[in-house]
């Protein structure tokens, strides 16, 4: 659907002549003429109006009745009353009406003071109340989840918290129960309201009835300060406020970013904040004495890790994807420029060329968020948003329920918004990159080439020829939601020219709204390769001098005793489950490791040489970029503790002492300068032009400074997917949940992951276990223990097993066949 | 000394110089004039109170020292930690960190207590607003004013202080006074 046009009209309220848009909902035309109209449950966010609570009741001339002012669409030549004798006589009954149950207990009630229900009762109320009888009460507290606590009392039946689990989330589990004045939110099964977002709800209520268990009591408004910044917990970067007292995170709310987030967090980046204050978090430098870490001076930690300096040639990165732009690009001169070593990345699942991440970054092949709600279709390849990039999946869930879009998948693992999919497309776990082949020959006709790779791929032409007459007739703009993983392995360049082959196909580069998207494994993936925090680019995508190794390649050649010293800057890739074996050889046997964590993993603990305290979220300064090219800024919202130190300056420190050379700005302001500076396409940002709000790269003029790409280089063929043959394919997934700040937060604590192995029924049976049991994954000692989780729409012969936990086990690649069986 | 930039001196126009007659005027007369009262009360009664062995009685609605209340019949705290006092203070000298209530093992009555409740008794200038703010009686102005210490962090006030009972050392006035 393309956006929808904007015919401005004019109307009166008040006797103030407004400038609104055709049709748009009174309440909010008269808040863009300065004219407040009270109101409970008008949420735009949440969907359409329902007139709920009447507190915006206006008078319109020629209607005889009052009217709900969040419910009329707003006419040419209107007049409306928002201040006569009968708006405000109705206004005063509304508060009255919505007071007869109300406690009013608003000194021990956590809303008080930012509180809509005591701002409308002093604004709009008559200050008093007829109503003698006793009110309804309930319970309370009770917590709705371990999250969130409900206070019946309180509520004023706006339907805002249902109706964002039945319209926004689409987890339906809120409901209201029973009628009249004995209503009440209650899940429908009276189990707790656990749901990947569930915390917007609290935002979302306009009284105190649900709160925040974490926050509870913590704070009053007028005790706390907002200091604005970006989650850095996931690709999609929600704009978020930390609610800071005595220097301590108290809370995470929303900053409204309708290019980034709509307005809405994930759990996860609501809650895990509470990491930062964890007591099991490193907060000094860690040096190795003997087989152990100990706490170290500064001087001592900066002169043990500055010995990387005498390894020149053999010293290799692996930059994580939390990093911001400044410290990767700072790492990869000193890397490329001082250690003459190329091996750094910051991509798990190999490299590919410049110039093909060149036209894959082609501006007008780029989508953006906002292009996700209002294109005719989203094709899901091998990515499941609500894990990958929480937020977004909020975004496709609102362009199908609002605006018609057609939703395709095609995965690996089944996704949640499979059930919203016109069309889902099941492959063999890990050959995501022959599906992509498969549909380009589909979309181009070629049929013959298309069985063999849907063949390859572990489908069939059939199902991938429904996939390209979807996209092919569902009209013009299209959006391809990409995962990292789709370019993982041998056949990843191969994927991602036949993914711009597809883009040239469908027209994509024709369209404003159409084009790709990519969701990347780490927070910053996107930014970090701009950067040149790889292997085979350097800082503006540019043709590295040299193309270094990649991080498979770099546990090969540690491991084999080429590379000596190993710096894991926010990373640790023995937890992303990838070749365990392998990493945990390599760094016994380099000589020199250094960390950059906040948690240590039993082998970083092991083999780490020297550990740096790494800063919390919070605690950042920099910039990161947007998967859609939007370069935000992360603002320092409390100071770190004693010991901690940005990373940028650490690094430049090492250069100075190891090296005796100079980086140049490692932090603030000049340090983004730089950043601009050796990024051809960011050339003259600054941070005060990335502002609160951030801008995509793509929209400024120096976005033509991008490099032209190349397709013409060679590429490998896809591993064609094995068949199971009672051995079954491996998948991995990373659930939300598998980081260590949901470890580390006590809130959250209850949804940490345990190792999980999800099965379809078919197998399960095969192998003898119901829902819950335990299998081996593997045989002999390297098996991993894990609970089976049955889901249907696992495809039989796959198993899909959970990474980014702490003790992944030792598995094989994506793709490969591995024994399952009882434990 | 740095030297004075020309264009900072300003001339300031004196005023006429006065007579002989004028200046003895000036110098003994008016001089007198001004004294006259203080002469007068050097044999009049005594008004200084030998404080600290004499005090000044204070009216009962005096806003001295603060205390915080607790119930008669059940001892817990009126004070719920709402933290409007908090809110209400000019001087900016409260600080309230709440916290939830165990229902076995209740501090307050209702849902939340006042885990901190610290007063700055050096930054406080006994307006009494956190008095009027206190939606539960909770904290009310005694009328001790000896707040005199030697160290400003003893100043600080802390919850158990503020529910101690306070020494009276202050007389009350009477009716009659
Ligand atoms: S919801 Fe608002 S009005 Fe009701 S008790 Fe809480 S603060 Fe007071
Ligand atoms: S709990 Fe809050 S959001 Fe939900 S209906 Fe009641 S008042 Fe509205
Ligand atoms: S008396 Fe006034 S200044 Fe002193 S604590 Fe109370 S509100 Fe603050
Ligand atoms: S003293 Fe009164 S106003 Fe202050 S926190 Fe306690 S209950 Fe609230
Ligand atoms: S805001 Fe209009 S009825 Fe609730």
């Amino acid at each position: 659907m393309p956006r929808p046009e904007h015919n401005e009209i004019t109307l009166t309220i008040d006797g103030r002549d407004v400038t609104a848009i055709d049709g748009q909902i009174l309440v909010d035309a008269a808040r863009g003429g300065d004219i407040e109209i009270p109101v409970f449950c008008y949420e735009p966010k949440i969907g359409g109006p329902v007139g709920a609570c009447r507190m915006c009741l206006v008078e319109i001339e020629g209607i005889p009745k009052l009217q709900t002012a969040c419910s009329t669409p707003v006419k040419d030549g209107m007049v409306v009353h928002t201040q006569t004798d009968r708006v405000k006589g109705a206004q005063q009954s509304v508060v009255e009406f919505l007071l007869v149950n109300h406690p009013l207990d608003c000194p021990v009630c956590d809303k008080g003071g930012e509180c809509p229900l005591q701002d409308i009762s002093y604004g709009y109320g008559g200050g008093k109340s007829r109503f003698i009888e006793p009110k309804r009460h309930f319970v309370k507290p009770l917590g709705l989840s371990p999250l969130i606590a409900i206070d019946r009392e309180r509520c004023i039946l706006c339907y805002r918290c249902v109706r964002f689990s039945q319209e926004v989330s689409e987890d339906h589990q809120l409901v209201l129960l029973e009628r009249g004045a004995s209503t009440f939110v209650a899940t429908f099964d009276g189990h707790p309201y656990v749901a990947p977002f569930s915390g917007n709800i609290i935002e979302l209520c306009p009284v105190g009835a649900l709160t925040s268990r974490a926050y509870r009591f913590r704070a009053r408004p007028w005790d706390i300060e907002g200091s604005g910044s970006v989650c850095n917990l996931c690709p999609a970067q929600c704009n978020v406020t930390f609610t800071v007292r005595d220097d301590r995170v108290l809370r995470v709310l929303s900053r409204d970013h309708d290019g980034v987030d709509d307005g809405w967090l994930c759990d996860k980046g609501r809650f895990a904040y509470q990491a930062t204050h964890s007591d099991e978090r490193i907060t000094a430098p860690l040096v190795r004495d003997g087989d152990q870490l100990r706490p170290a001076t500064w001087e001592r930690a900066i002169q043990v890790a500055s010995g990387i300096a005498r390894h020149p040639g053999a010293a290799a990165a692996i930059v994580g994807g939390e990093t911001t732009n400044e410290e990767g690009l700072l790492l990869g001169r000193y890397m490329r420029d001082t250690l003459a070593s190329h091996d750094i990345d910051s991509r798990q699942g190999g490299a590919l060329s410049a110039g093909v991440l060149r036209e894959l970054a082609r501006t007008d092949l780029q989508a953006t968020v906002p292009d996700l709600e209002f294109a005719h279709t989203v094709l899901l390849l091998d990515a499941d948003p609500v894990d990958d990039a929480p937020v977004l999946d909020l975004r496709i869930r609102k362009a199908a329920r609002r605006n018609d879009t057609q939703v395709l998948v095609a995965s690996g693992r089944p996704t949640a918004l499979d059930a919203r999919a016109a069309v889902a497309v099941r492959h063999a776990p890990g050959s995501a990159a022959s599906l992509v082949l498969a549909l380009d020959s589909a979309l181009s006709g070629d049929h013959g080439a298309a069985t063999n790779h849907a063949t390859d791929a572990g489908s069939d032409l059939e199902s991938i020829n429904a996939l390209a007459d979807a996209l092919k007739t569902g009209g013009e703009d299209v959006v391809i939601v990409w995962g990292e993983r789709v370019t993982d392995g041998a056949g990843g360049e191969a994927a991602a020219k036949a993914l711009v082959n597809i883009s040239t196909t469908l027209g994509l580069g024709t369209r404003e709204g159409s084009g790709l998207l990519e969701l990347p494994r780490g927070t910053n993936g996107r930014g970090l390769r701009e950067v040149g925090a790889i292997p085979t680019a350097g800082p503006g995508l540019s043709n590295p001098v040299t193309v270094g190794r990649s991080t498979d390649q770099i546990a090969a050649a540690a491991a084999a005793g080429e590379v000596t010293a190993l710096w894991f800057l926010h990373a640790d890739p023995t937890r992303d489950g990838r070749n365990t074996e392998i990493w945990t050889r390599a760094m016994a046997s380099a000589g020199l490791v250094i960390a950059h964590a906040s948690t240590l993993s039993p082998e970083l603990a092991e083999h780490a040489t020297v550990v740096f305290p790494a800063e919390a979220g919070a605690e950042r300064d920099g910039t990161i970029t947007h998967p859609d090219g939007r370069i935000q800024r992360l603002r320092k919202a409390i100071g770190s503790p004693v010991d901690v130190r940005p990373a940028a300056a650490i690094i430049a420190r090492i250069a100075e002492v190891g090296s005796g050379v100079d980086l140049g700005p490692a932090t603030g302001p000049a340090a983004t300068e730089a950043v601009s500076a050796a990024v051809s396409f960011y050339a003259g940002l600054t941070v005060d032009e990335i502002g609160g709000r951030g801008l995509r790269w793509q929209d400024r003029d120096a976005a033509t400074n991008l490099p032209a790409g190349d397709l013409n280089g060679e590429s490998d063929a896809p591993v064609p997917a094995a068949s199971p043959n009672g051995a079954l394919r491996l998948g991995t997934y990373r659930s939300i949940w598998a980081s260590p700040e949901v470890e580390l937060s006590p809130a959250l604590k209850f949804l940490s992951r345990r190792p999980t192995v999800e099965l379809s029924p078919v197998d399960a049976e095969r192998i003898g276990v119901i829902q819950g049991q335990n299998v081996d994954i593997g045989t002999g000692t390297d098996a991993l223990r894990a609970t089976a989780h049955l889901r249907s729409d696992v495809p039989a012969g796959s198993v899909f097993v959970e990474s980014g936990l702490a003790a992944p086990g030792n598995l094989p690649s994506e793709g490969q066949l591995i024994e399952v069986s009882k434990a | 000394m740095a030297q004075i930039d020309e264009d900072d001196i300003i001339l300031v126009q004196r005023g006429p110089s006065p007579t002989v007659a004028g200046g003895f005027y000036r110098s003994f007369v008016e001089t007198a004039r001004g004294l006259k009262t203080t002469l007068f009360k050097v044999f009049g009664e005594t008004q200084t109170i030998q404080y600290p062995e004499e005090k000044t009685p204070v009216y009962p609605r005096f806003r001295g020292r603060h205390k915080l209340h607790t119930f008669e019949d059940t001892g817990l705290e009126k004070c719920v930690g709402c933290s409007l006092c908090a809110a209400a203070c000019p001087a900016d000298c409260i600080r309230v960190v709440a916290a939830e209530n165990d229902p076995n093992n209740r501090v307050s009555a209702g849902e939340r207590y006042a885990a901190v409740y610290e007063i700055n008794m050096s930054r406080c200038i006994f307006c009494g607003y956190c008095e009027v703010a206190c939606p539960f009686d909770a904290i009310t102005m005694g009328h001790d004013y000896e707040l005199s210490d030697l160290n400003r962090s003893d100043l600080i006030f802390t919850k158990e202080m503020l529910l101690a009972e306070p020494i009276e050392r202050t007389p009350l006035r009477t009716e009659d006074e």
